[in-house]
């Protein structure tokens, strides 16, 4: 039995509160003028700490409510995972004792909060998600805390938590230039095509489009059929955009992540935006292009347009039983370009922010809800689409789940991770890229609006995103 | 009878350091709620800022930089043009209606007592709803209004998804939100208007049209003035419609200034330009406020 070291056990009444696992909150705060008090609650943590922290190494994973008094803060953004998960939170509360304030609010609004919150390195927060979009910078400035230390910990890690079964696509991202682990993937959602009234599709003879310009043929062909309009996707095309981007030769910078020169206004680029604006202007709803993620899911339950690029999640919330698409639904891979196939692929994962003063109970909070047991029973009791374990991926339950009207989604999903090792994401792990990111909404808003041409608007966003990095301090 | 000429002066000199002692404690608050932080703006402004740079914090060594950068960036000059619209069709819109439907509450009768409760409705309630309520009003397929309007065979254009009528969608939805406030101003107005030049003017045989117009309007117009000048402050701060409804788009139809403060503060992490922003747009809202204050005076001076 290995035992913890003493400055750790006694970290409660430390001044260098960073590693206050398990002491009770008002331990850092007892340094007033009233030194009766402030040796009570010394006190008190002494006697708290060693049972809270569990004194024998061993003990620690298994002794029951190691982590009463500690209460942790969560958040993550309002995904079909963690929203989920917060049905279960109650259970981590009974088993460690550990309380916990669990927060999902939609996904702009988590990652300002979780933006401001890290830039801080505050204490607000003791597990947060970690977003695609944000993984450089996050990461990258030193906001998390690497995990490995903790992994490696036989002490504070179960072996049954099997780290070795995440799927390397999915921890890569989470991972820094050296290799370190910050984040644990609880998603790797994938882009893909939907139908969600493939039923027409057969009828008119036609089959699911392979490239982008069979996909405009086919939504032209669609359009009105039925009372279904042809296409419709949400408005979030700093995602929707690049896989045409690249599908036709370009790239949103020059070389990323090294050179972050933007090419916003090359022939490729504003092909690109003509076509994904045609599409959505001519074959989708009125009003269309300003439909946000909620709106269009809903159209689509409801099969009201047909072809779509949706992540996988989302197709799975469209193929559910109680939905008018779930009969006529088919997935299948994005679609491509001339030069090739370049699904968007969006990994998300708990982390630990570095200022965080329960690192203990927020890791015992990520196996938790990170653990084999736990996902499997959120596929059997909720039907979980989307998972990042590869023992997730061949349990016969999630196996059931995701064969959709014929068609193994899970396998497009793994198709669409193996093309990410094309390496063409790296554009958007970038520090800079939620600027650019508004810049391309903006830009593609412009032309489906009419207030510009493909190559107005692409040349307008060219020098707008420029500005934006060096106001930034990027070099270019 | 010195004594009693000095008696004045001294209690005056107690009067004011009363007031000051009294005074005191609340104007201490006050620094530290409003004082302080817009130092702290003020400072921000003046360094480069970036949450995801390190050592950025106080960085004075281009004190100026982000201002002269402010009128460098197009993004920034549009949605001063983009505020200056969405504050004048503010201010104009709300002061008619306010005044419109002021004017029909006016008289004392029983339904009229029983609206004017109902009226405040829009006022009270949290802008996020009336944000999402107006976000559904505006999307052609659940909207009652285009449904109407569908099958009267008047159909019509989503308004939130183009550029020309983004902002005019945004203007709608804040006018109805907040008009009770140009009413209740207009409402309390006509009722100190006095009757006698009401009752002359009519036994000289004015139409209704001229007793508004030559005697009641020139009595309320200073109450009307303080009210849109108030409109437009209240304009300046527009965010949480925009935020629900179009997110300052489509494009950037609809990013005003205090949106594109947002954007570079919260989205890009540039405190630093977005705090020059918001210290000009705290200048602006500064001389608004001295102006209320002048009138203000000046009506308090001509009432008294």
């Amino acid at each position: 039995m290995k035992k913890l070291p003493n400055s750790r056990l006694q970290s409660g009444m430390s001044p260098d509160a960073s590693y206050t696992e398990g002491a009770p909150s008002a331990g850092p705060r007892a340094n007033g003028p009233d030194r009766g008090r402030r040796s009570l609650l010394v006190a008190g943590s002494a006697a708290l700490a060693p049972s809270a922290l569990g004194l024998h190494a061993p003990a620690v994973i298994g002794q029951a409510k190691r982590f009463s008094g500690v209460t942790l803060n969560v958040s993550c953004w309002s995904a079909n995972y963690p929203s989920l998960l917060a049905d279960y939170v109650r259970e981590f509360t009974e088993q460690t004792g550990a309380k916990v304030n669990y927060d999902t609010p939609g996904l702009q609004v988590y990652n300002q909060r979780a933006d401001l919150e890290l830039s801080t390195k505050g204490a607000g927060f003791d597990v947060l998600n970690i977003t695609f979009i944000f993984t450089s910078r996050w990461i990258g400035n030193g906001w998390f805390t690497p995990l490995d230390p903790l992994i490696n910990d036989r002490n504070k890690t179960a072996a049954e938590f099997d780290f070795a079964d995440f799927l390397p696509g999915a921890l890569s991202p989470l991972k820094d230039a050296k290799g370190a682990t910050y984040g644990i993937p609880w998603v790797t959602d994938s882009g893909m095509a939907i139908a969600a009234r493939y039923d027409l599709l057969q009828a008119n003879g036609l089959g699911m489009p392979d490239t982008f310009d069979e996909l405009e043929t086919v939504a032209g062909v669609l359009h009105k059929k039925d009372g279904v309009d042809g296409f419709l996707t949400d408005n979030h095309w700093g995602f929707w955009y690049i896989p045409l981007l690249q599908g036709y030769g370009g790239n949103v910078f020059r070389a990323p992540p090294d050179d972050l020169m933007p090419t916003l206004d090359t022939p490729e680029a504003i092909h690109a935006a003509d076509q994904l604006t045609r599409i959505v202007s001519k074959y989708g709803p009125p009003g269309a292009g300003g439909m946000a993620y909620g709106q269009t899911v809903e159209i689509l339950k409801a099969a009201r347009a047909n072809l779509s690029v949706v992540t996988h999640a989302a197709g799975m919330s469209v193929a559910e039983k109680s939905n008018k698409a779930a009969a006529t639904i088919r997935f299948a891979l994005m679609p491509r370009g001339p030069k090739g196939r370049f699904p968007g692929i969006a990994s998300h994962g708990w982390g630990i922010p570095v200022g965080s003063k329960n690192k203990d109970a927020a890791w015992a909070f990520i196996q938790w809800a990170m653990s084999k047991e736990l996902l499997l029973r959120m596929v059997r009791e909720k039907g979980m689409g989307s998972v990042t374990r590869s023992s997730i991926y061949g349990a016969p339950e999630y196996r059931k789940l995701i064969n959709v009207n014929g068609v193994d989604t899970g396998q497009i999903v793994l198709q669409t991770i193996k093309l990410g090792e094309q390496g063409h994401m790296k554009y958007r792990t970038v520090p800079v890229y939620p600027q650019v990111n508004v810049q391309l909404n903006q830009a593609i808003g412009r032309i489906i609006s009419g207030q510009m041409s493909a190559k107005e608007s692409m040349v307008q966003a060219q020098a707008s995103v420029i500005a934006d990095l060096r106001r930034a301090g990027v070099k270019i | 009878m010195a004594a009693a000429l000095a008696y004045p002066a001294s209690w005056t000199a107690r009067r004011d350091r009363d007031l000051v002692r009294g005074l005191a404690p609340a104007l201490v608050v006050l620094a530290g709620l409003t004082v302080v932080p817009g130092i702290y703006l003020v400072l921000t402004s003046l360094t480069p800022l970036n949450l995801a740079s390190p050592g950025s914090e106080w960085d004075f060594s281009r004190p100026l930089g982000n201002y002269v950068g402010m009128f460098e960036d197009p993004r920034f000059v549009h949605s001063v043009g983009v505020q200056i619209k969405l504050s004048v069709a503010s201010v104009v819109l709300q002061l008619l209606i306010g005044l419109g439907v002021a004017l029909l509450l006016h008289p004392n009768t029983t339904v009229r007592q029983l609206a004017r409760p109902w009226m405040l409705v829009p006022m009270v309630l949290p802008p996020i709803v009336v944000g999402i309520t107006w976000l559904a009003l505006f999307t052609v397929d659940i909207s009652p209004i285009h449904r109407f309007l569908a099958w009267i065979g008047l159909p019509m254009a989503p308004l939130l998804t183009n550029a020309s009528t983004a902002i005019w969608a945004i203007v709608l939805a804040g006018t109805w939100q907040h008009f009770p406030f140009a009413m209740l101003m207009a409402l309390a107005a006509l009722q100190m208007v006095p009757e006698n030049p009401i009752e002359a003017a009519r036994i000289d045989g004015a139409s209704r049209w001229q007793v508004f117009w030559h005697v009641r309007l020139p009595f309320i117009a200073p109450t009307l003035v303080v009210a849109g000048l108030f409109i437009l402050i209240d304009s300046v701060k527009a965010f949480p419609l925009i935020f629900i409804m179009t997110d300052g788009g489509p494009g950037e139809a609809t990013e005003v200034t205090n949106f594109y403060v947002y954007r570079q503060a919260f989205s890009f992490s540039l405190w630093g330009y977005g705090s020059a922003i918001a210290v000009l747009m705290m200048l602006g809202v500064f001389v608004l406020s001295w102006v209320i204050d002048r009138i203000t005076t000046r009506n308090d001076g001509q009432w008294s």
